[in-house]
């Protein structure tokens, strides 16, 4: 974690659900002009690249949900992840929300302990630092120390699992504006998202998986799970070992050895494929704020947060696996007959289209599911990394997609998804070689 | 003290049957007393609502400075700590509180019901002690026409806030400690430093260049 407290002040947050309404509202409204503007500029005749126009649009809603905090911010996340289905100048936005947020002030932090245990942090703790560390999406970490053991403690917002929901209700319409989809049909995965969002705002439950998760995993090599210590831990407040190590980004700017990235890379890997297969529930926020990275002992990664984990149905398994599988990508008639059962193609729809659908995915899975027909893989490779994103942009521009204007398939894919799309662009930012067989 | 066990009792009754007594009869007869024991403290319950808010006040100071962090707070933190645990008190105290507060709030916005004098002497010297302390810090700007009323600015906050309380619906009153959280940073945007002071400057520089 980093050793200077990230404090970035941002605007005032407005509370009620009026002001929060009102702050979309204007969003909404500003979204609309950008898209006006940008057409006018067409009009005339004038160049007006349509990526100008997502900046535009991003900055402007990214400005709208940095105020919001909380829910909205973990919405933010989420679309930052996906960055195949998000043009990049939203993702690079969104991107920024991982790690900018208004800190708690130091007498809410005590309150909040007041709440919680009855005495203040400096009577719970040997040591107590009142200044934040890290902020994390729905809280911020602050470091402690109590019998010579150093501590990471992560404090909860108040009244976020109580806004979570109107939250919600507020981002629908201007994401499905901006994404352009239509209500609902999109209802089963915002109750998805939404059921994530309230669990992580649940510390209880997060320290049960965290610990759960990390007794499962202690077999694996190369990671490393704090322990988590429910005697100093609330509802609003959880307490854990404070592990060493940095984020992504700055571990990178050390330049690690590729034998450490790679090993890295491995263990990250593991961990996944692990859970998916024998554990059958994810760690399914896979951004780089949740993971530690220090190249000891050729390279250890440390797993912070497990406030979402994604349950994975055995059906749902089975026909993911399937889905990846190499006979199925030779099979059409195989390939049709599953994304049959997953939703994505329906009977009633026209030949055409059905064909154009298994076509699309087709095409996509060969992609996506490369690392898994082969014995191992180097996501080090650029052309790799680029014909992932060429596809997502592809996506967009298909006429027949942007049509389309509903959804498809599972609504457990949306974590799933996100997991691999997270765990991907972390491993091709390692440039791991990675044995994936 | 006899003063101390009629206050208790008194509390105790309204926490108990969300209503004052109907006499000062019923509750002195009910701790065994005269009834002009009650009257050589306290003319009317009334008196007797004020001293308690004024306690209320005082507790959550005695509290809030007895934090060991509190002589490394600045103005701004030291505020929100007193607003934290008053509201504390009152939570412990809230059939009385709110009961209080729903009465004699909404009338008018901005005038301090009466019930709420004690709490209001209490808290204003408090404030004004604070904020002395900040302009020696910094913390709060410097301004010699405005600065005298800025303890009833913030009794106005702290007015604000106890109606919030008051209509809080939220889980353990989460949403007013946000409200505490965003008021009081807005508060300390206007007091400190800001566009005003060095608009101010600029144009007492004007004034004194044209000579």
């Amino acid at each position: 974690m980093p050793d200077s407290p990230k404090t970035i002040p941002l605007d005032s947050l407005p509370t009620t659900k009026v002001a929060r309404a009102a702050r979309f509202a204007k969003t909404g409204f500003h979204v609309g002009a950008n898209y006006v503007k940008h057409y006018a500029k067409r009009a005339v005749g004038a160049e007006s690249p349509t990526s100008e126009l997502h900046e535009a649009n991003a900055a402007e809603l990214y400005g709208a949900l940095s105020e919001m905090k909380g829910s909205v911010l973990k919405v933010a996340q989420m679309l930052a992840m996906e960055k195949n289905i998000l043009p990049t100048a939203y993702a690079d936005q969104f991107a920024q929300a991982q790690y900018q947020t208004p800190p708690l002030s130091g007498p809410l932090v005590v309150k909040a302990f007041r709440d919680a245990f009855g005495k203040s942090p400096f009577d719970v703790f040997d040591t107590f630092d009142l200044n934040a560390r890290q902020a994390a999406s729905i809280g911020q970490v602050h470091f402690a120390r109590k019998g010579g053991q150093e501590l990471a403690v992560k404090v909860q917002y108040p009244g976020v699992a109580d806004s979570i929901r109107s939250d919600i209700r507020l981002v629908k319409p201007i994401a499905l504006r901006v994404l352009g989809l239509d209500e609902a049909t999109v209802r089963p995965y915002l109750q998805e998202v939404e059921t994530r969002l309230l669990e992580e705002t649940d510390y209880g439950l997060e320290l049960r998986r965290g610990q759960q998760i990390a007794a499962a995993c202690a077999g694996l090599a190369h990671l490393q799970f704090p322990s988590y210590y429910p005697e100093l831990s609330g509802s609003r407040i959880l307490t854990m070992d404070w592990l060493p190590g940095q984020h992504l980004k700055e571990f990178l700017a050390t330049n690690p050895s590729q034998a450490v990235r790679n090993q890295l890379g491995q263990a990250l890997w593991d961990f996944y494929m692990f859970q998916f297969n024998t554990l059958r529930q994810v760690h399914a926020d896979p951004h780089p704020g949740n993971f530690l990275l220090r190249a000891e002992a050729g390279g250890t990664v440390g797993v912070l947060d497990f406030g979402c984990v994604k349950e994975i149905p055995a059906e749902v398994h089975r026909l993911f696996t399937a889905l990846l599988a190499p006979e199925t990508l030779a099979d059409p008639a195989r390939l049709t007959a599953l994304l049959t059962e997953a939703g994505v193609v329906r009977p009633q729809d026209p030949e055409t289209q059905r064909n154009f659908y298994v076509a699309t995915m087709q095409a996509s899975l060969e992609l996506v599911g490369r690392p898994f027909r082969q014995a191992s893989f180097d996501f080090g490779d650029p052309t790799y990394l680029q014909s992932l994103y060429a596809l997502g942009d592809d996506l967009l521009q298909q006429p027949e997609l942007r049509q389309q204007r509903e959804p498809r398939g599972s609504e457990h894919f949306i974590y799933l998804n996100r997991t691999y799309v997270g765990l991907y662009a972390l491993l091709t930012e390692l440039q791991a070689f990675v044995r994936t067989a | 003290m006899e003063k101390d066990r009629i206050k208790q009792a008194y509390l105790d009754y309204v926490l108990r049957k969300g209503a004052p007594p109907v006499s000062v009869f019923k509750l002195t007869k009910k701790l065994g007393l005269p009834e002009q024991e009650f009257y050589r403290y306290y003319a009317s319950f009334e008196v007797l609502d004020r001293e308690l808010w004024a306690d209320f006040g005082r507790e959550a100071y005695d509290t809030a400075s007895k934090e060991p962090v509190w002589a490394e707070y600045g103005t701004r933190e030291k505020l929100l700590s007193f607003y934290y645990v008053l509201l504390e008190v009152l939570k412990r105290n809230r059939s009385f509180a709110l009961q209080a507060l729903r009465r004699s709030l909404p009338r008018m916005p901005g005038l301090t019901p009466r019930v709420l004098d004690g709490l209001r002497q209490e808290f204003e010297q408090f404030a004004a002690k604070i904020l002395q302390e900040g302009r020696q810090s910094g913390e709060v700007a410097s301004r010699p026409l405005l600065e005298n009323s800025y303890p009833r600015f913030f009794w106005q906050q702290l007015l604000f806030l106890l109606n919030f309380f008051a209509h809080d619906e939220s889980v353990n009153f989460e949403r007013t400690d946000a409200a505490v959280e965003k008021a009081v940073t807005l508060s300390f945007d206007l007091v400190g430093r800001n566009t005003l002071d060095s608009a101010t400057d600029l144009v007492r520089f004007l004034i004194q260049s044209r000579r």
